[in-house]
């Protein structure tokens, strides 16, 4: 229990960070929601190497530190409605990988967080018009789930020699 | 269970196809010239470009800060900003028929008003 909680705390500690540092880089294009993700890869290592309530509980306390942090209450509801759909697309492509293809999870957690993000941005604008962002942010998105993700399978293979919970 | 390589396509197919869909949008010519301002969800101003004959610039504030618009005959965009990332300055000129230009933290975008801006998304 007490293993359980520090390992928790230490992988939010170390996602906040990752969070927070990314927010201070200046955007690489002029297109809002176009981000690395960094925070992605303790998701998902968090998800596949401990279990899914493990990850859960570090994305939502992620996502609210992280909008307290960064000053701007619109941050949480793009980061929550990206994240809990990230959630929801991890447990569902979960049984069709295997312990080599976790970066998978990773991109297709990544598109499902930006069109999480879209929904939350036509709800909040209300203006459909906001659909028109969709292709530009899976397409950034696809690769920068691939990079967060080989990230995750990397670390995943040398810190725990493949013991995941698949 | 998918094979590694069955994946590979399966996303190197995803990056095609967004990719070609992101061109094909940010290509599309701006059809009409009649742009909302949008705050928070309301319509807080409506220009018909076609209509502007001197330039001009206006402030829209709100409780986080503010934005400049420029509006010269035919165009508009953001010109001055107090937010964090400045991505609505940097969008320049409201240039394709589908994209808005947008300013995340203070919950401003600039899009065209009819609904034939969805076209360039449906051909």
């Amino acid at each position: 229990m007490v293993k359980r909680l520090t390992t928790d705390a230490l992988l939010l500690a170390i996602a906040l960070v990752m969070f927070v540092f990314e927010a201070q880089l200046p955007p690489i294009v002029p297109v809002p929601g176009v981000k690395l993700g960094l925070a992605n890869i303790i998701t998902v290592y968090a998800f596949f190497v401990l279990t899914p309530q493990d990850a859960f509980l570090i994305l939502v306390c992620r996502i609210f530190l992280g909008s307290v942090f960064s000053g701007q209450l619109m941050t949480f509801f793009f980061s929550f409605a990206g994240g809990m759909l990230c959630f929801l697309s991890l447990l569902c492509i979960k049984p069709a990988l295997t312990s080599d293809q976790i970066w998978v999870a990773s991109v297709i957690s990544a598109i499902f967080h930006n069109i999480g993000q879209i929904i939350m941005a036509i709800i909040i604008f209300s203006s459909p018009a906001m659909m028109a962002y969709l292709p530009v942010l899976i397409f950034s998105g696809t690769i920068a789930g691939l990079l967060t993700g080989l990230s995750a399978q990397v670390i995943i293979n040398r810190l725990n020699h493949k013991k995941t919970n698949l | 269970m998918f094979k590694t390589r069955t994946w590979l396509i399966i996303i190197t197919a995803i990056i095609m196809i967004s990719g070609i869909l992101t061109f094909t949008i940010s290509s599309s010519r701006l059809k009409s010239q009649n742009v909302q301002i949008i705050q928070d969800g309301k319509v807080i101003e409506t220009i018909d470009l076609s209509k502007v004959t001197r330039a001009y610039t206006f402030t829209i504030k709100c409780e986080s800060g503010y934005n400049t618009i420029s509006v010269e005959p035919g165009r508009i965009c953001v010109i001055d900003a107090d937010c964090r990332d400045h991505i609505c300055m940097q969008q320049g000129w409201l240039s394709d028929q589908a994209t808005p230009i947008v300013c995340m933290p203070h919950g401003l975008i600039i899009q065209l008003s009819d609904a034939s801006q969805t076209d360039a998304l449906t051909q």
